[in-house]
């Protein structure tokens, strides 16, 4: 039986069951090559799912969304979300769950290796298709994708068009997961924190002029945000709109509201806005590549947080999801933190 | 002639140590550098890197953050949080080109006042060949 089979099997029963209120997978895009998220109630709405290498995104996001749903609710529905999760996204319900931020019996996993173990990269795949578009993206017999585009079918090696993070990702395999469907298959990893190294190699001033270059595009559509699973926070500290304006706010309460950072696209700005996600994510982020896929601009943020959770293996020995009741970077600490930058 | 280059420092000194350890440089009459903004804070801990960017992006040339040593913290474990966390923004800051010597770090105790004037001393004389600090300061409108 083969993984989608599996998966459309073990929906099935659960959903039959009751014991899921709904399942969250993947089905064929409505535009393109590209799979959609989707929420599955009923059993015989299974054939829907898909499973290969354009499943790119990450689910965990929608148990975020799930919460904030839930607590709306008179009456919720007691009974968990199902959920089927790659390597990177089961990484981020742990950290989700390490967070406290949901409850362990509130969902249910499907873990599933990714496919030849990764997903396709958009725009890996569009530099290798020229003015083309993708149509299908299929599973070749060797370690292979075929592509169907309209001027017929093209076949690249599956290491080609992998995005960065799966060839780097030290764990393609879920981590945590009810039900495994499939078997674990795990790829060989390219050398961790492999896309650093051409901006490490750089002097700082070279490093600052890239980083500008690309801050400096950003529009701030904040769909970084809205795309980052671990970007959960009801009120964001760069929205500027923490004070609650009211009839009787007074001009004075109004202008001496801090305002960290202000909202116009300015380079500065964009600056401290990069810089605050970037360590707000310190230790939190699993590379999902979420926020850069999603990125109108093509701004490299992968690099940002990549840095960090680098800096983090380096100096604290922490590795991001690997363990529920670890606990979180910057909430902990040991005697022994190197404090050689300190006066 | 033009007139020398006098680097703006924003400096988060803690309460119970540092605070108190730059008010004996005061009552000691020790003679320091009068480029230093201080901005007492109740813990190292409690300094978010945001307070940093800001700083940056408000115009600071530098900014120090300042606490007790490990150890000592009145809040137990405060500065050793601040440790990690500082450590981190450090490292993002050189990561995006920022130069390192800009930000910097320090345990000052409330016993040493002559401590914190070599700090600061230090820390001026490591600004001012850098120049004025343009990256991250938000342009004038």
């Amino acid at each position: 039986m083969t993984k989608i089979e599996e998966i459309k099997a073990t929906a099935k029963k659960l959903l039959e069951e009751g014991k899921v209120k709904y399942i969250i997978g993947y089905e064929q895009g409505t535009n393109g090559w590209l799979s959609n998220p989707v929420f599955i109630k009923k059993p015989e709405d299974v054939e829907r799912f898909v499973w290969d290498p354009s499943c790119v995104h990450n689910l965990a996001k929608f148990l975020v969304d799930e919460k904030r749903r839930k607590s709306r609710e008179k009456q919720p529905d007691k009974r968990p979300v199902g959920v089927i999760v790659k390597g990177c996204d089961s990484r981020a319900v742990i950290v989700l769950l390490q967070e406290k931020f949901i409850n362990r019996e509130d969902v249910f996993l499907l873990g599933v290796s990714c496919e030849q173990g990764g997903v396709v990269d958009d725009k890996k795949l569009a530099k290798k298709l020229g003015k083309k578009n993708a149509k299908k993206i299929e599973l070749g017999d060797k370690d292979n994708l075929i592509i169907t585009t309209e001027e017929g079918k093209l076949e690249f090696p599956t290491t080609e068009l992998l995005a960065e993070r799966c060839l780097e990702c030290k764990a393609n395999v879920p981590l945590i997961f009810d039900v495994l469907v499939g078997d674990k298959t795990q790829r060989p990893q390219d050398k961790p924190f492999k896309s650093l190294e051409e901006i490490e190699k750089l002097s700082p001033e070279e490093r600052w002029n890239f980083w500008r270059e690309q801050i400096e595009k950003c529009v701030r559509c904040y769909a970084c945000r809205s795309a980052c699973p671990m970007c959960y926070c009801d009120e964001c500290v760069v929205d500027s709109i923490n004070l609650a304006v009211a009839p009787d706010t007074s001009a004075e309460e109004k202008a001496l509201k801090i305002r960290w950072l202000d909202k116009s696209t300015e380079k500065s700005e964009n600056f401290v806005y990069h810089l605050v996600r970037a360590i707000h994510l310190a230790g939190r982020c699993i590379d999902c590549g979420e926020c850069e896929r999603v990125c109108p601009l093509d701004i490299p943020l992968r690099l940002l947080n990549k840095k960090l959770e680098k800096e983090a293996k380096l100096l604290y020995d922490y590795e991001v999801g690997c363990d529920v009741n670890q606990p979180s970077l910057v909430s902990s600490f040991k005697d022994t933190d190197p404090e050689d930058f300190i006066r | 002639m033009a007139e020398e280059f006098e680097p703006k420092i924003v400096a988060f000194l803690c309460k119970w140590c540092s605070s108190a350890g730059s008010d004996l440089a005061g009552v000691s009459r020790m003679e320091y550098p009068a480029n230093v903004v201080p901005i007492q804070v109740m813990c190292s801990g409690s300094v978010s890197p945001l307070y940093i960017f800001s700083a940056f992006n408000k115009g600071a040339d530098g900014v120090l953050v300042s606490g007790c040593h490990p150890g000592d913290c009145h809040y137990i474990k405060g500065n050793f949080y601040a440790r990690r966390r500082l450590a981190l923004v450090k490292k993002l800051l050189e990561h995006i080109g920022l130069e390192p010597q800009r930000f910097q770090v320090s345990w000052v105790s409330a016993a040493e006042g002559t401590k914190y004037t070599q700090i600061i001393k230090d820390f001026v004389k490591e600004l001012k060949p850098l120049g004025p600090q343009t990256k991250l300061r938000r342009e004038a409108q």
